[in-house]
């Protein structure tokens, strides 16, 4: 087992050390060759393959992948100075975690086409049958292509024109676009709570006077209001005791709950013992 | 690179036993687990968008550090049930995707329920949508998908951050059933005041073990509840010393909280 565990590390360091070499020019271009046709073999395979071996292949990845990370958090570390950091610690397998983090960044950066291929069908396609919302398909292909082009350009070309595009662009609309639909949430805060706090019951009353005084004590009129009164009764005092107290032992309790369900599902995941359509067919 | 202190690794690993323990006791055994009023809402919502004649919008969330990740999982899992319930009254279920890894995965999954229906023929591939990996580019596309829609049934579960109001004041205005549920606690009370129906905590993921009813899967969930009695049984130990030694003047208790606090 122990030869096993040690061939296995060889083999990885090797391998990374092989392919994380930081290569130029030529010897970068036959790098990238390469890796875009070792993708696309693998993919093809995978897609050839019957499912029950497809199925059995990405149960092993991932249980492999998982015992990874576990067991890099779960053994015990000791003192392993570097350059950078002398306090910094780790076990026989922290050295890898760059290596197996980059795999997976890699791979997912696939997906990144996927989804714009995904985009680029179901917007092509109104765009060629034509009707009231084909205008916005153009927009988007508009929108896709130029920003693309010139978010490409202004790193290796970055003259004026290319990065007062890149800001007028990002800084000047899409930032801005994205303030204006995030101000909207004042409004619906407004509709929201006109909505949830009536006097229905004796839960919701009781909500809607915690609501009130904790609204109160974040604004400076509740502080005003409450000035003469005793420390105690000062509404931002009120409001420091809610929030610290009942809020966050609840809080806390709802994250108990929560980091032990997340960890039965990841074991359901990492083990294979998932069911449902994507996991395991019935 | 965090890594584990004594007491996590003996507490993880403790956690870990008693979760698989019972998954592999549930085959044997017949558990109960108690109603969760969101969940079977669920089906209130899938019938009354059958009626109506108008889709329904399944959301699966933003992810926490966005890619293929446990809540988003855990999300399409339940997503994947309202499909399959949907798929036999041929109501019309749209999924925005928000991450590009989910396109392939959301697509398989819902693929699969309606081949699990017995109604392969109802998938539609244009109704699994890649809108946007930008959180209110997303929030602004879901927004305008409900209003054209006019959908009747909205389901938001995942994680969600400030998005979660417009969605879910969207789905109020078109008139929409909302269920939500979220691991999320600061968006809880939004959703509450905006949604018919929530799910909190870790009942979020007691949901596809609540709606599929596997015996591995509610096996896991007693194994969670056995863990969180073990949990709340230490919290209890710690209030208790910390209450015996303040009174008596002694540093037991610093030396528990030390087994909690102690770096690796």
């Amino acid at each position: 087992m122990r030869f096993f565990l040690w061939l296995f590390l060889w083999l990885f360091r090797w391998l990374s050390t092989w392919l994380f070499v930081p290569r130029h020019g030529r010897a970068l271009y036959e790098s990238l060759a390469g890796a875009i046709a070792f993708s696309i073999v693998v993919l093809a395979v995978l897609s050839a393959a019957p499912n029950s071996i497809r199925k059995y292949t990405i149960r092993a990845v991932t249980l492999l992948a998982g015992a990874f990370f576990a067991c890099e958090f779960l053994y015990p570390v000791h003192s392993m100075p570097t350059g950078a950091d002398p306090a910094h610690r780790g076990n026989f397998l922290t050295p890898y975690v760059f290596t197996v983090t980059t795999f997976a960044l890699i791979v997912s950066a696939w997906t990144v086409g996927l989804g714009l291929l995904n985009l680029a069908q179901l917007h092509g396609k109104r765009l060629i049958r034509g009707g009231e919302n084909a205008i916005y398909s153009a927009a988007f292909f508009f929108g896709l292509i130029s920003v693309g082009i010139i978010g490409l350009l202004q790193k290796p070309h970055a003259n004026a024109i290319n990065k007062n595009l890149y800001t007028l662009l990002y800084t000047g609309a899409l930032q801005n676009l994205d303030a204006t639909v995030f101000s909207i949430i004042a409004f619906y805060i407004v509709s929201a709570a006109y909505r949830a706090f009536r006097v229905r019951s004796i839960e919701a009353t009781l909500l809607l006077a915690t609501a009130i005084v904790v609204m109160l004590g974040q604004t400076s009129i509740g502080q005003v209001m409450t000035s003469h009164f005793p420390t105690a009764m000062h509404t931002e005092v009120i409001r420091d005791w809610i929030m610290s107290q009942p809020n966050a032992a609840a809080v806390r309790a709802i994250n108990f709950g929560l980091a032990v369900g997340s960890l039965a599902v990841a074991l359901r995941v990492w083990l294979g013992l998932e069911r449902g359509s994507f996991f395991d067919s019935q | 690179m965090e890594h584990a202190n004594t007491l996590a690794r003996c507490a993880l690993i403790t956690f870990s036993v008693v979760i698989v323990a019972m998954i592999f006791i549930a085959g044997k055994r017949d558990l109960y687990i108690r109603r969760i009023q969101g969940l079977t809402a669920i089906d209130e919502a899938i019938g009354r968008a059958t009626e109506m004649g108008r889709p329904m919008v399944c959301l699966t969330g933003l992810g926490i550090n966005g890619g293929i990740e446990i809540v988003v999982l855990q999300a399409l899992a339940i997503v994947t049930y309202i499909v399959r319930s949907s798929a036999k009254f041929a109501a019309r279920a749209i999924c925005p995707v928000y991450d590009p890894q989910m396109v392939p995965v959301t697509e398989e999954a819902v693929r699969d329920a309606y081949s699990l229906a017995g109604r392969p023929d109802r998938f539609n591939p244009n109704d699994i949508l890649f809108l946007t990996s930008r959180q209110f580019a997303f929030a602004a596309s879901v927004s305008g998908l409900i209003w054209r829609e006019k959908a009747a049934a909205c389901f938001l579960f995942g994680y969600y951050y400030a998005e979660s109001l417009i969605l879910a004041e969207t789905g109020q205005m078109v008139g929409a059933i909302q269920v939500a549920g979220t691991p999320a606690t600061t968006q809880i009370p939004f959703l509450i005041a905006a949604c018919d129906y929530v799910i909190i905590g870790d009942e979020f993921y007691a949901a596809s073990a609540y709606l599929s009813r596997e015996p591995t899967l509610l096996g896991s969930i007693v194994g969670q509840d056995i863990s969180k009695g073990l949990m709340l049984l230490s919290v209890l130990v710690g209030v208790l010393l910390t209450t015996v030694c303040g009174l008596l003047a002694t540093h037991g208790a610093q030396i528990f909280a030390l087994w909690f606090t102690q770096p690796p």
